[in-house]
């Protein structure tokens, strides 16, 4: 639910030298993404997307940098990073597994596939497995119902999937 | 590119392509490709290969065929001979046969109603063309449109067209296209823009999907146009961030049509100029409702604002600004070669030209669908949908998702157009059907979907952001065999309140789910309300139940 408000009071911004919106980074959106809005603010959404493309997730830090780049305040690309469920503001694991819910995954068996990743990793939807392997999330429908159920890991889809070939699946993500 | 060029092109292409004596299209959706499309057309090629028919028989990667159930999907063209649930294993059987009857053990046979009750216009070319090949597209007469509408009409007469043919929003309202088309062009002069919708979220839907996939060019050449029509240079694409398929393709296509002047400056050219950018959504459904996709593509949480103003005077950067779903726009270039009234003589009085269906569920052929509309729901379910499997009932059918409604059996045989589904408490919505059999239980169906609305809503609005969480709050305990009578009652109440206070569509179509489902299920909600009222009074007095 994205207008559950974050506790963010007395987060503690972990900082590094190296900065992560990097001065090539800044070339690239100079060159290729800001001619094409009419505001700087309107790149918030692919520079933030770039961000977690490279770094997995979108440290807080970048947050800011991202912030002065694009020349509004922290707080501003903070509350429209928080509001969309895709962006982490946390690590995240190597592999996301997205495990569709919806309705025709929900006929056809979605529940029992959640429960053996449940068990399997031993971790709940929203939680990264102790090695930094594993993210688990349900998504809302990701458009396979015609071969339901169905899960994302990271760009790959797997459909028509069994709790016995996804088993495998996941036991051949190193 | 010239017009000269684009029609050499086309010209080059068709040749190059009767050349052939046969073609081995593999179907390269998402589909297919996860039950392994990509290795059989590995396979194919090798063989291929191995037996040196190149120059005979090429091995192309193609887009969406239709029937996902039955993946992979391989078809040997111009024989139209369909393979099904193909293996690397069966390469060498179905190359050795091109010249011969077909492998009887995985044929598909293609007289069946899944395949003769169709009418494709937006699917034309899926399954058909590769995606990943313009040339592909020009063949099928890609870009014609667009060279049409630039070099022989006004862009007033593009509208005029497009108001003739009567198409109407596919994204699930059905607001008359042309007339948008209309409003934009007249809102006033100076920076425009066109965006696809293409942020598909209703649960039970892959239209969008499917024709980003097989059939990029198409979109990107109705936008051209659209952008032609109303006086816009510059387009978005909005789409959501879980489709990476899609994602990719669009990237190409984009990229080709950039590098080949069909996109860009001076197109064929003329002085009209399109340029096309892709965004990616976050994984927010409420980005699906106009005005909150503009918040998104400026930079902003994707909340929804009241309207008017409408977007079509004050849109994306408070601009006029056009926005159509990936499906509509699909239908755009055919619309414009084959002229407004040919559109027009297909489908309804009120609905014109097809639909694509999302069929899933409990239905024996799920995949995509596109049928004229005003054929009845018991057309597409049991004819081309072949029927619920394993010997059981029908009892329901979910359409327009989040936002609509369940048709039981006495509605069956309804045509399919706009006004039927909303008569008869449902919409028309993107296009997802959803089957249920008797095994479903309705309420746990209109909680399912009110456990979306509530997890999707922004929260901008109460009626909304509380009344979805309220009525989830009801539905899960009547669910769970803890209702009351009175639960029952504060729940229609609530459906009432959120229906006409919500600021956007999300919330004001939340209702819809349990609005239909007690219309024509009121039954089952009873017999849980009194079941539990029953254990209640069964339990001695002074224990707590809840």
């Amino acid at each position: 639910m994205a207008w559950i408000a974050k506790n963010s009071a007395g987060t503690q911004i972990e900082r590094r030298e190296q900065p992560y919106l990097t001065d090539e980074l800044k070339a690239k959106f100079e060159a290729e993404v800001l001619p094409r809005y009419p505001t700087r603010l309107a790149a918030t959404l692919p520079v933030l997307h770039e961000l977690q493309h490279r770094y997995h997730y979108i440290p807080y830090q970048a947050i800011e940098e991202a912030a002065a780049f694009l020349g509004v305040a922290p707080a501003q690309v903070l509350d429209t990073a928080s509001f969309y469920e895709e962006f982490w503001l946390e690590p995240k694991g190597k592999y996301l597994i997205m495990v569709c819910q919806s309705l025709s995954c929900e006929l056809l068996g979605h529940g029992s596939l959640l429960e053996k990743i449940k068990s399997k990793l031993g971790i709940a939807p929203g939680q990264t497995t102790p090695d930094g392997r594993f993210t688990l999330m349900t998504a809302e429908c990701l458009g396979s119902c015609g071969t339901a159920p169905c899960a994302l890991v990271n760009e790959t889809l797997y459909e028509n999937i069994s709790v016995d070939n996804f088993d495998r699946v996941l036991d051949s993500l190193q | 590119m010239t017009p000269e060029e684009l029609r050499h092109k086309a010209a080059e292409e068709r040749t190059a392509q009767k050349r052939y004596k046969h073609c081995l299209n593999v179907c390269m959706a998402a589909g297919c490709m996860s039950s392994g499309a990509d290795q059989v057309k590995e396979a194919l090629t090798s063989v291929v290969r191995r037996y040196g028919m190149e120059e005979e028989v090429p091995v192309r990667a193609v887009g969406c065929m239709g029937l996902c159930s039955a993946g992979p999907l391989v078809s040997v063209e111009p024989k139209g001979v369909l393979y099904q649930e193909v293996k690397a294993e069966d390469a060498s059987d179905i190359v050795t046969s091109v010249n011969d009857v077909p492998v009887k053990r995985i044929h598909c046979p293609t007289d069946t109603p899944f395949f003769t009750r169709q009418k494709k216009i937006v699917l034309e070319n899926c399954g058909k063309v590769d995606p990943e090949r313009l040339e592909d597209y020009i063949a099928a007469d890609g870009y014609e449109a667009l060279l049409k509408v630039l070099t022989e009409m006004k862009p007033a007469e593009v509208v005029q067209q497009v108001t003739i043919s009567g198409l109407r929003g596919r994204g699930g309202a059905g607001f008359p296209t042309g007339l948008k088309w209309g409003t934009v062009s007249k809102a006033g002069t100076g920076q425009k823009y066109v965006i696809c919708n293409a942020d598909e979220g209703d649960p039970g839907a892959f239209m969008d999907r499917a024709v980003l996939e097989s059939d990029p060019h198409r979109v990107l050449e109705g936008m051209a146009v659209a952008g032609y029509a109303v006086g816009a240079d510059r387009g978005y694409i909005y789409i959501r961030a879980e489709y990476p398929l899609a994602i990719k393709r669009l990237r190409l296509a984009i990229r080709q049509a950039t590098r080949a002047g069909l996109l860009g400056n001076q197109i064929f050219g003329t002085t009209f100029n399109f340029n096309i950018e892709l965004r990616l959504g976050a994984g927010a459904f409420v980005c699906g409702e106009e005005t909150a996709l503009i918040a998104s593509i400026e930079g902003r949480r994707g909340l929804p604002r009241p309207r008017p103003p409408f977007p079509a005077n004050y849109g994306l950067f408070g601009r006029p600004t056009l926005i159509n779903n990936v499906e509509t726009l699909a239908n755009i270039p055919t619309i414009i070669r084959n002229g407004g009234a040919w559109f027009a003589s297909i489908g309804t009085e009120k609905s014109k030209g097809t639909k694509v269906f999302a069929l899933a569920g409990r239905v024996q052929n799920t995949g995509l669908i596109e049928v004229p509309m005003g054929v009845t729901l018991r057309e597409i379910i049991f004819d081309i949908g072949g029927g619920i499997p394993e010997g059981k009932k029908f009892k329901a059918v979910q359409t327009g998702g989040p936002s609509g409604g369940c048709i039981p059996e006495q509605h069956l045989d309804m045509p399919v157009d706009y006004e039927s589904l909303m008569q008869v408490g449902s919409i028309m919505g993107s296009g997802g059907m959803i089957v249920m059999d008797e095994t479903s239980n309705m309420v746990d169906v209109a909680r399912f979907f009110m456990e979306f609305c509530m997890t999707e809503s922004c929260g901008k609005c109460v009626p909304c952001r509380v009344g979805t969480y309220q009525m989830h709050e009801l539905l899960d305990r009547i669910h769970r065999g803890q209702g009351t009578p009175t639960d029952l009652e504060l729940l229609k109440e609530l459906c009432d309140v959120v229906k006409n206070t919500s600021l956007c569509g999300l919330g004001q179509t939340s209702p819809n789910p349990v609005l239909s489902t007690l219309r024509y299920f009121e039954h089952e909600y009873q017999e849980l309300i009194a079941a539990a009222n029953q254990a209640h009074a069964a339990t001695p007095a002074g224990e707590v139940t809840r």
